[in-house]
């Protein structure tokens, strides 16, 4: 089967060359690392995020001679959170740029759509925010696949235990968003209660820039439900917030970590205690490394505080998925795309977010590369998402 | 029961932005038979605005003024550069993508010195919600659908007590018999366009506390007061604001009883369904041809 | 230049062919062709959004939604149903056009920007179903595993694809300036340029916008399938009210109404995309700021604005004469109507909110007389012609034209029957040619249909080579040869009055009404227009004519009805007319005089809801 998809790789790459007057070389890729992510819209500050990760990372491996000698690139495009442009931004990488690698971006959704064009390519994906769990676990093989960030199966699992453990009578409502991130969840979300005996008491959605939820949060409460775990972005995040308000109720709030933006400057106190899983913290006393790498981003990308940094799990993600990439080239001893891909299984890393030992593995499950140990829950206090325990909240 | 009086006082909150926003669209027309298109952003201008000025340490009541003075200022460079060009064109392609790429560039302008967040704007009537028969709800979101009610009422004052409300009603009646005895018609445009922005960031303030300020925030806004204009009867300013009511009401009883993800489905078929049998609106004048 | 003019069309067509052969070989790499694919598509689908938008003059702020419904179609039938490319292609097609017959039902009522919101909101509800509607469109995640296109069972490598797209895109083209250059495109231009006067000619309005919607509605299904299988992957997020206002830019970008501007249109936002890139979070600003500059400074399109240029420095030369001096029999076979009464109304009423404009009309029109209609302002004098001649319907009473029942036909339906008219502040199609202003008169006159204009058929072009020399022998007629490729809009104001009577005239009418032929012109152009009127009754032309120039009317009219407050006041010859005290009393002294003018009040009236 590999072989098979091998010899339509090398078919593919020949018709490209043969049509392509010469760009793309049938085993030596550029040494460039693509990236497809929102450059523009509402969810440019992800876009961002990566890329301050990225190119950190890249100076970082340029200023130790680069990858075989060669100076590293990193190349965005933005896909504004569109599949279709994310599609044509892979096969801009792959085809026209003839990058090596490529590094994922916000959506999940784009993600979703990339995994066909990236395999017919044949170019190894390193997913880096996005977190939907199919985008990894797609049944392909080989699966060119990776990542390096969360996993909303893990997620959800990670969430729910932390449900049950504030609710007496294991009464969870879900609150998801109504897009393929907050859909591709619900699933997880189930198997995830189902794995502990459970079933939600409830299940509603919400769109982007709706205003009130009383009618959804209206029911979770009349069936019952103690925990709400919310699914969705900060702003809202906060109209959920406001709408518990309005109903005079408050459960335990869990959310996924669309809402590690600025929820506590919208919800002020309301937020307070409302918990958060994320793969990395910028905020409080940072280690020397992560100080080091804050001060460059002051320098670099017009970052003045700590809180300006956003999406701060995405930037360490990037970060270490680059560097990563870089080590599996050395390792492979050239830009041979099939090489690289093979030697990914190889690397072992010292990374931002945890140490990576080794980053991948060639199950399915393992072609992510943090694993649930390394989540982190955070809390809203006071305005900031601080680490849970230099809270008060319970 | 409370259920049914939380989507309803929830929808007459979420009505009353539409209605302000139709009223914005309604001013406009009346005069140029244009309409800034991206009125939305107008919202956003007024909303984001404020909090920026906030930022500079300026006092509340110094940043509302100046940010709807800024609004009048956008509204009357808009009026003069993407609509009085335009106006005299049969169709209405002109205005409608000239004043489409003016939002575009506001809201991405936005997006770039603002933030891709959205954030919030205090207010004194959006932090405890109080209790209507078992249904909670911020002052602000009441005060939402009466100000609509008031403007509507302030409109109908201004337009027949004053020299210039008098002039608009004459332009909104005929453009050219109004030329004839004398009315400057496109300073009354120029004026319109200028109180419609006014009205335009206003409403963005008021609802900045409800639905939070971001660069994004203008444009579901301005094209569902659109739809909602056009319904109402684009012609009248109650037909207009009750149209918004009624929309918003729909919605949240929509989101209640059927399903979230059916709201905008049902909502515009609505929008096609009375369109279809009340061509004009519900509330709009029919405009008769004269050959 | 006039060749040029005339070819550039195909000669385009020839130069983008060589292209397209040559293409596969100049792109670097596929995906530089995935990238030339994509334009044509978007070429596909802007130059059927032209139909409708540049043609017809309806805006179209929902296309997205057809061209999604396209795309679904087949990637579901592809997908679901294994169906292949070219069944996948077709049912595409007639699934969206479908849907375009169901946009262009509110049409018949829905105007102007109220229709505009009616599209909006199709394609919002469409984007709305495709996200909702999960089992069958996956929901935001969309569907992937698009099969790879095949064509006779063979599978299309990218480079066949392009091939096929390519000639898809030619043939969208060629049909295009087919539809443009038959009556059907002018009809269009006709109704969008004034609807009542396309009406009085005989064009069905309503059938030609569902036409426009349906092919608009085809060629955006057939993009979205083209799509699909370029692409293999469709979701939501590519087909919402943004894109709608993208494809709508193609069209005016490139210049509505022109045959080569959406082709321009769609190739220049195809590429803008890539060279924004450059740009990062400024992008969408500069995308905006590029667009507000193309309408300030080419309002008319990138193609609309470099042919006005070109006419400037090279003005319309004549293509060849003229036209003969043909009798008007000749050109038109106009014969006396038959019967005794020509028109009748019984007990005519019309009222706008309380005020009667009409009020117990009675009147009678013998065939082959010249007939005066005259009154005081606001007498209700064209509001009794708009009612006889279908523009309004009336609220009770009769019409009898040639002794059959009217009162509920519609305008076009009463042009086709024999009756034609002028308008009172004149309706030429203003854009159009003068020549095309007649030719667009003799539509309800051929035989041939759309197959057969686009197809281009002998007896299609036979019959419009006929009526194009009927209608410059027309313009000979009222002598306005020399001006025949001019716009309608550069004529003097009394050589439009000659036109709108020579337009009238393509309708072979039994009965002419001229609602003020007279006004604003100078007395020798009154002189030849009485000259004209009586030659027209010579050949057996009834006339109606309503008229505040006395003398003129006086002196042509057999017979005179006298209008005033809706009411028929007095009856007869001119001079007896002339003679009645209650005539008098209307137009002279009198004490209403001193009431404000009938027609102030009118309007007032007209304007209640």
């Amino acid at each position: 089967m590999q072989n098979v998809n091998r010899l339509l790789l090398v078919g593919a790459m020949a018709m490209a060359h043969s049509l392509g007057g010469g760009a793309a070389s049938a085993d030596e890729a550029n040494a460039c690392i693509g990236n497809s992510g929102p450059v523009t819209g509402p969810a440019a500050f992800g876009g961002k995020a990566i890329r301050m990760g990225a190119e950190l990372a890249v100076e970082d491996i340029n200023a130790a001679g680069g990858v075989l000698g060669q100076e590293l690139e990193f190349i965005q495009y933005d896909d504004a959170g569109a599949p279709p442009r994310g599609v044509d931004n892979v096969r801009r990488i792959g085809l026209a740029d003839n990058c090596v690698a490529m590094i994922g971006g916000y959506h999940s959704t784009v993600a979703l759509a990339q995994r066909d064009p990236i395999h017919e390519i044949g170019m190894p994906y390193v997913g880096t925010i996005a977190a939907n769990t199919k985008v990894i676990e797609n049944g392909r093989d080989p699966n060119f696949m990776f990542r390096v960030s969360a996993k909303d199966r893990w997620v959800t699992k990670f969430l729910v235990a932390e449900g049950i453990k504030r609710s007496e009578n294991n009464a969870i409502g879900i609150m998801y968003e109504n897009t393929g991130w907050g859909k591709g969840a619900y699933p997880d979300l189930q198997n995830a209660l189902r794995e502990q005996g459970l079933e939600e008491v409830g299940a509603e959605t919400f769109n982007w820039e709706d205003t009130d939820m009383t009618p959804q949060l209206i029911r979770l409460r009349d069936a019952g439900a103690e925990v709400v775990i919310m699914w969705g972005l900060d702003r809202e995040g906060n109209q959920i917030l406001r709408s518990l308000q309005k109903i005079d109720w408050s459960p335990v709030v869990i959310g996924a970590w669309g809402f590690a933006g600025n929820l506590g400057e919208l919800a002020g106190d309301l937020a307070n205690c409302a918990l958060i899983m994320q793969t990395y913290s910028w905020m409080g006393e940072l280690e020397p490394k992560a100080q080091a790498l804050y001060e460059r981003m002051q320098d670099s990308f017009d970052i003045e505080s700590q809180e300006e940094i956003r999406m701060g799990s995405g930037v360490a993600n990037a970060y270490d998925a680059v560097h990563i990439i870089a080590k599996a080239i050395e390792h492979a001893g050239s830009f041979d795309r099939a090489e690289v891909y093979e030697a990914l299984f190889e690397v072992e890393h010292e990374g931002l977010v945890t140490n990576y030992s080794p980053a991948f593995e060639r199950t399915e499950e393992r072609h992510d590369a943090i694993l649930p140990e390394a989540y982190k829950l955070t809390a809203w206090y006071g305005g900031k998402l601080l680490p849970f325990e230099q809270t008060p909240c319970e | 029961m409370s259920s049914v009086v939380q989507y309803l006082l929830a929808g007459l909150g979420i009505g009353g932005i539409y209605a302000l926003v139709a009223l914005g669209f309604h001013i406009m027309w009346s005069s140029a038979k244009a309409v800034n298109f991206a009125h939305g952003d107008t919202l956003m201008l007024g909303a984001v605005l404020t909090i920026v000025f906030l930022d500079f340490g300026l006092p509340m009541s110094v940043a509302i003024a100046l940010a709807i003075g800024v609004s009048v200022i956008f509204g009357v460079v808009l009026e003069r550069v993407a609509i009085r060009p335009f106006a005299a064109q049969a169709r209405s392609i002109g205005w409608m993508l000239t004043t489409i790429a003016i939002g575009i560039m506001l809201e991405s302008y936005a997006t770039i010195s603002f933030g891709a967040f959205a954030r919030p704007l205090p207010s004194p009537l959006a932090e405890k919600p109080v209790i209507i028969l078992g249904a909670g709800v911020f002052p602000q979101e009441l005060l939402i659908p009466l100000a609509a009610v008031a403007i509507v009422g302030l409109l109908y004052f201004f337009q027949r007590r004053t020299q210039l409300g008098r002039a608009m009603r004459a332009v909104a009646f005929n453009r050219e018999a109004a030329g004839i005895v004398g009315i400057n018609v496109t300073r009354i445009a120029m004026i319109s366009f200028a109180l419609a922005s006014a009205l335009g960031g206003l409403s963005g303030i008021l609802v900045a506390p409800v639905i939070q300020a971001s660069a994004t925030m203008g444009l579901l806004l301005g094209i569902k007061g659109f739809a909602v204009a056009i319904i109402g009867g684009i012609t009248s300013a109650p037909g207009v604001v009750i149209a918004g009511l009624l929309y918003g009401v729909i919605e949240k009883f929509v989101d209640g009883y059927i399903s979230t993800a059916a709201r905008e489905a049902v909502g515009f078929s609505i929008v096609i369904l009375v369109l279809m049998i009340w061509p004009q609106g519900l509330f709009g004048r029919k405009e008769i041809v004269k050959v | 230049m006039m060749w040029l003019s005339r070819n550039l069309n195909w000669l385009f067509a020839v130069v983008a062919a060589v292209l397209i052969l040559a293409m596969p070989d100049i792109a670097g790499n596929e995906y530089a062709l995935r990238f030339y694919t994509l334009m044509l598509i978007y070429t596909i689908l802007a130059l059927g959004l032209n139909v409708l938008v540049g043609y017809t003059g309806l805006v179209s702020l929902g296309q997205a939604g057809l061209y999604a419904i396209g795309a679904y179609t087949a990637a579901i039938l592809a997908t679901r149903l294994g169906f292949g490319f070219v069944p996948c292609l077709i049912l595409g097609m007639v699934f969206a056009g479908s849907f375009g017959i169901l946009l262009a039902y509110p049409t018949v009522r829905v105007r102007g920007v109220y229709l505009a919101v009616v599209t909006i909101a199709f394609g919002i509800i469409v984007e709305n179903i495709a996200i909702e509607w999960d089992s069958l469109t996956g929901s935001w995640v969309g569907i992937s595993n698009v099969p790879k296109p095949t064509l006779l069972g063979l599978p299309l490598n990218h480079k066949m694809y392009f091939y096929i797209v390519g000639g898809c895109a030619l043939a969208a083209f060629a049909v295009n300036v087919n539809i443009m250059n038959s009556r059907f495109g002018r009809a269009m231009l006709a109704t969008s340029q004034s609807e009542i006067a396309a009406a009085s000619l005989g064009i069905n309005v309503t059938a030609l916008r569902t036409l426009a919607f349906v092919l608009s509605a085809v060629t955006a299904g057939a993009a979205g399938v083209l799509y699909v299988f370029l692409n293999k992957y469709i979701s939501p997020d590519i087909f919402s009210f943004s894109d709608s206002i993208r494809f709508l830019l193609m069209v005016i970008l490139g210049g509505a109404g022109t045959t080569l501007g959406p082709v321009v249109g769609a190739g220049a936002l195809s590429y803008l995309p890539e060279l924004l890139q450059q740009f990062g979070e400024w992008q969408r600003f500069v995308y905006g700021a590029l667009l507000a500059i193309v309408m300030f400074v080419l309002p008319r399109g990138i193609v609309g604005s470099a042919a006005d240029i070109l006419h400037r420095f090279f003005p319309a030369a004549r293509r060849e004469t003229d036209g003969d001096k043909r009798p008007l029999g000749e050109i038109v076979s106009i014969g006396p109507a038959g019967g005794e009464v020509c028109l009748e109304a019984k007990d005519l009423s019309l009222h706008f909110g309380g005020l009667a404009a009409l009020n117990n009309v009675n009147a009678q029109l013998s065939s082959g007389e010249i007939h005066g209609l005259i009154g005081p302002n606001g007498a209700g004098k064209s509001t009794l012609l708009n009612a006889v001649s279908g523009i309004y319907r009336v609220n009770s009473g009769r019409v009898f034209f040639l002794g059959v029942d009217t009162t509920d036909m519609r305008s076009h339906q009463l042009a086709r029957r024999g009756l034609a008219r002028t308008f009172q502040n004149t309706e030429l199609f203003q854009e159009m040619t003068v020549l095309d202003n007649v030719w667009a008169g003799f539509h309800s006159d051929y035989r041939t249909g759309l197959f057969g204009a686009i197809l281009r058929l002998p007896s299609y072009r036979k019959e419009e080579e006929k009526h194009r020399r009927a209608a410059l022998d027309l313009l000979n007629f009222v002598g306005l040869t020399d001006y025949a490729y001019e716009k309608a809009k550069s004529l003097p104001f009394g050589f439009q009055r000659k036109l709108e009577i020579a337009r009238a005239l393509a309708v072979r009418p039994k009965l002419l009404l001229l609602d003020e032929p007279a006004a604003g012109l100078t007395q020798s152009e009154i002189d030849d227009l009485r000259d004209l009127i009586i030659q027209l009754s010579d050949h057996g032309i009834t006339i109606v004519v309503v008229e505040h120039h006395m003398e003129l009317v006086m002196a042509i009219s057999s017979q005179m009805t006298v209008l005033d407050y809706g009411e028929v006041i007095a009856k007869g010859t001119a001079a007896e007319v002339q003679e009645d005290p209650k005539v008098i009393e209307a137009y002279f002294g009198s004490p209403e005089m001193l009431a404000p003018p009938p027609e102030e009040r009118l309007d007032d009236a007209e304007r209640e809801p």
